[in-house]
């Protein structure tokens, strides 16, 4: 299996990843057009399926969030909590279900330049490098287009930095006060444990397990489709196996996210 | 742009990344959560209404229950009363009337006894009448008679006479 590139731009200092965006559209699209499924029709008197689903899910996310909160407190964060769940849950189960990758066997240069995006002129003459001495060897260069948006730490690192800073921004406006003093609670000295764990520990462990779950399960489906028929049974289980571990993933970031929400916003 | 191979992050699919999340939890709002918690807001109210309404019904239904109860206790406790005014009224005018009919009974006895006594008492006064009169009829021709047979014949040729003037 040769190394994964992927195609990249550069705008205004910034590097894209396409495939990436692509799937970020694509699974925001998803949930979109669910909700608006699940929300026609909605009646105040006996709910239909859809409504009965959509009515689950919110009781579902409100639950998440009353184990840490009261329920006014949990009511405000139902939003973003649903969002994120079905966001991160749908996100997870679109890798699982389809892989689409392209091997290039020639690479144009418009093509060599948007896999070679690097912050350095070295970096990217050492891709370029590695990609034409693949090409020399005959070997394909792979891009994944189709993959879940979770698989890429991008994506999880973004949404886990906008919910802990969503958070510290709740502790701050709540009470200025309570939320600096809470760094130096039991005992001052703690500080600089507090410090660690809200400035490294929750930014790296939030984004880092929904990624790694995710990334190396699709290694793992990527790797036994090329290992071929033998391993079909594997794949069956491991694909089973995948889709619980998306639901799980997706069951744990949202948790975390209101146990995060409710230690910035709750009195101790 | 942190490259570490499989784990980098690129500034600008972060920024797109935050975008459209934005996008998506305000269409999320938008098109979920704030029509559903509407019409489930109005299920609870509509619910937490039924709930009142039954429960002012069932103490409406308990308090008119006992309101029929008082008022059939007072209505045959009424009609315990008529019935014994009346049956008391009853006796007593039955009571009153063979009263009164026995007196009257009594009196019209009294009148037919003082009538009957009235009535004797006049015959016996006639009667008694009569018979001085007879008497003394019977003495003057006893004594008459002796006085003179020829007379006396006379006088009862004429008596006799009289008899037949009178028959």
């Amino acid at each position: 299996m040769g190394h994964h590139y992927s195609p990249r731009f550069e705008w205004a200092g910034m590097v894209f990843d396409i495939p990436t965006m692509i799937m970020t559209v694509v699974t925001s699209l998803i949930v979109f057009l669910l909700i608006l499924g699940l929300t026609r029709n909605l009646t105040a008197g006996v709910p239909g399926g859809a409504q009965n689903f959509l009515e689950w899910l919110i009781e579902f996310v409100k639950g998440i969030a009353m184990n840490f909160m009261d329920a006014k407190t949990a009511a405000k964060f139902v939003t973003l909590g649903l969002t994120l769940f079905l966001y991160i849950l749908i996100g997870n189960q679109l890798g699982v279900i389809l892989n689409v990758n392209t091997a290039h066997y020639e690479v144009s240069e418009s093509f060599m330049d948007m896999l070679t995006v690097s912050n350095t002129a070295e970096e990217a003459a050492e891709k370029r490098a590695h990609i034409e001495h693949e090409l020399a060897e005959g070997h394909p260069i792979h891009v994944a287009w189709w993959k879940s948006p979770t698989a890429t730490a991008s994506v999880t690192f973004t949404l886990a930095i906008f919910v802990l800073l969503y958070a510290h921004y709740l502790g701050l406006k709540k009470g200025p006060g309570s939320y600096f003093k809470h760094y130096f609670e039991p005992n001052p000295g703690i500080f600089p444990l507090h410090v660690l764990e809200e400035f490294v520990i929750k930014p790296l462990t939030l984004p880092l397990r929904l990624f790694g779950n995710i990334f190396a399960g699709e290694v793992l489906i990527v790797f036994l489709l090329s290992a071929g028929l033998l391993a079909s049974p594997a794949l069956a289980v491991w694909l089973a196996y995948s889709v619980f571990v998306g639901a799980i993933q997706a069951f744990i970031f949202t948790t975390l996210t209101m146990v995060y929400i409710s230690q910035k916003v709750s009195h101790h | 742009m942190l490259d570490f191979g499989a784990i980098s992050l690129e500034g600008g699919t972060m920024l797109f990344q935050l975008i459209v999340f934005l996008v998506l939890i305000f269409l999320v709002s938008r098109f979920a959560m704030k029509p559903a918690m509407a019409v489930m807001e109005k299920r609870r109210q509509h619910v937490a209404n039924e709930i009142e309404t039954a429960e002012r019904s069932r103490q409406e239904a308990e308090a008119l229950l006992a309101e029929q109860r008082r008022l059939l206790d007072e209505a045959r406790l009424e009609a315990k009363e008529i019935l014994d005014r009346v049956t008391k009224q009853a006796n007593d005018e039955a009571a009153r009337i063979v009263e009164e009919a026995k007196a009257s009974a009594d009196r019209l006895k009294a009148e037919a006894r003082a009538e009957l006594a009235r009535e004797v008492e006049k015959a016996k006064a006639e009667l008694r009448d009569q018979m001085a009169g007879l008497s003394v009829m019977l003495a003057s021709k006893i004594i008459e008679k002796e006085l003179d047979e020829a007379a006396q014949k006379a006088s009862i040729d004429q008596f006799l006479k009289q008899v037949g003037d009178r028959l």
